[in-house]
């Protein structure tokens, strides 16, 4: 009798390297912005609709400036991987310079994000 | 040099669920893991299970997860490895039958249902169909595929959903719809895009990653999904 293993857990182990990285991060960072706009959304709803100090305390939660620094990463990780991706769907000869375009979405990335940590740090010196 | 093999073992009529088993093997930096196997199975321990055949990278008997990623034992040489450890484990997302060895039907189930073979009723001609050497290139690196599976045993759409075609099925449809003399194009390009067809690919590159022959595979799954989307075999 043939035994199936749960592959969908143990490919965690796989080791794809810098490609199936990125695709995790995506696929974390889109569920990620999925809690953020939840949280929002909630948030807006038990202060405006019900009053209660439920929706201060989320705002507390996602307006710290640390939470932030998180949400500026996913946001722009997913928005610059998912340009990548669109762009080697539109184009598949771009397929055979992937490994390229993986090191430019980094080199995009990494200013577009230490700006944003950059001004958030300074804004935490200043007494937020 | 000594090396510790650690191999995923699993014997359907002993075993409840899959363990590893050490073993510790003398060998050469240009020894194959395929040697090893080899080695282990005629020296230690009779019992192992393994398939190979032609043992020089043609068959593709011998795709397996090596030190976790998939490769053909008999193409991948030890000092590539760079350990003196190495971990062999069948391939994820089919059944494991014993030990390394894996049931390809559902593999072999997908590879058919895309008509893998030349589709043209019109008369032949005296001679054979001709075709220029610029329509032969167009679908050259898809002709290389040997089944071995270490592509879709390496994608992540797969181990999540075994219904997914997988990047084999696709390349070996990809062989056959870009071959200026086959006219069942339209009929794979619609099975394609079917629910569990071209569009789960997620363009994440284990596939052209593991593949043995070098095979642009995401590139032809990203060739496919255009001529889908547009219509054009350009």
């Amino acid at each position: 009798m043939a035994v199936s293993k749960n592959a969908w857990l143990t490919g965690l182990r796989y080791r794809g390297g810098d490609n199936m990285l990125v695709w995790m991060l995506h696929r974390i960072s889109g569920l990620a912005m999925v809690l953020f706009v939840g949280a929002h959304i909630l948030s807006s709803f038990f202060t405006q609709q019900l009053g209660s100090t439920w929706g201060i305390a989320l705002n507390t939660i996602y307006e710290s400036p640390y939470f932030q620094i998180f949400l500026y990463f996913f946001v722009i990780f997913h928005v610059i991987n998912g340009l990548r991706i669109i762009l080697l769907d539109f184009f598949p000869k771009l397929l055979e310079y992937q490994r390229e375009l993986t090191w430019l979405e980094w080199i995009i990335f990494i200013p577009i994000f230490g700006l944003s940590v950059f001004i958030t740090v300074i804004k935490i010196l200043n007494g937020g | 040099m000594k090396v510790t093999v650690k191999i995923l073992r699993y014997d359907p009529e002993k075993d409840q669920r899959p363990h590893y088993q050490t073993y510790q093997v003398d060998a050469e930096p240009t020894d194959w893991v395929l040697d090893l196997l080899e080695r282990i199975k005629g020296d230690q321990d009779g019992s192992l299970s393994f398939r190979r055949s032609c043992a020089h990278g043609i068959c593709g008997s011998d795709a397996m997860r090596i030190n976790g990623m998939n490769r053909l034992a008999c193409k991948t040489l030890l000092q590539d490895l760079h350990s003196h450890t190495i971990v062999v484990e069948p391939l994820l997302g089919l059944p494991i039958i014993k030990d390394l060895v894996v049931d390809m039907e559902p593999f072999f189930d997908h590879y058919k249902s895309v008509m893998p073979y030349l589709v043209n009723d019109e008369q032949a001609p005296m001679r054979e169909r001709l075709q220029s050497p610029a329509e032969r290139e167009r679908f050259d690196d898809t002709t290389k595929c040997i089944l071995c599976a270490a592509c879709t045993t390496s994608c992540p759409s797969f181990w999540a959903n075994g219904d997914y075609i997988g990047p084999a099925a696709i390349v070996n449809a990809h062989r056959f719809i870009f071959d200026s003399r086959d006219r069942a194009s339209s009929e794979r390009l619609r099975i394609l895009n079917g629910q569990f067809g071209v569009f789960r690919c997620h363009t994440i590159f284990n596939c052209t990653q593991a593949c043995p022959r070098e095979i642009q595979i995401t590139k032809a799954i990203g060739e496919v999904k255009k001529a889908i989307a547009t219509g054009n075999l350009d």
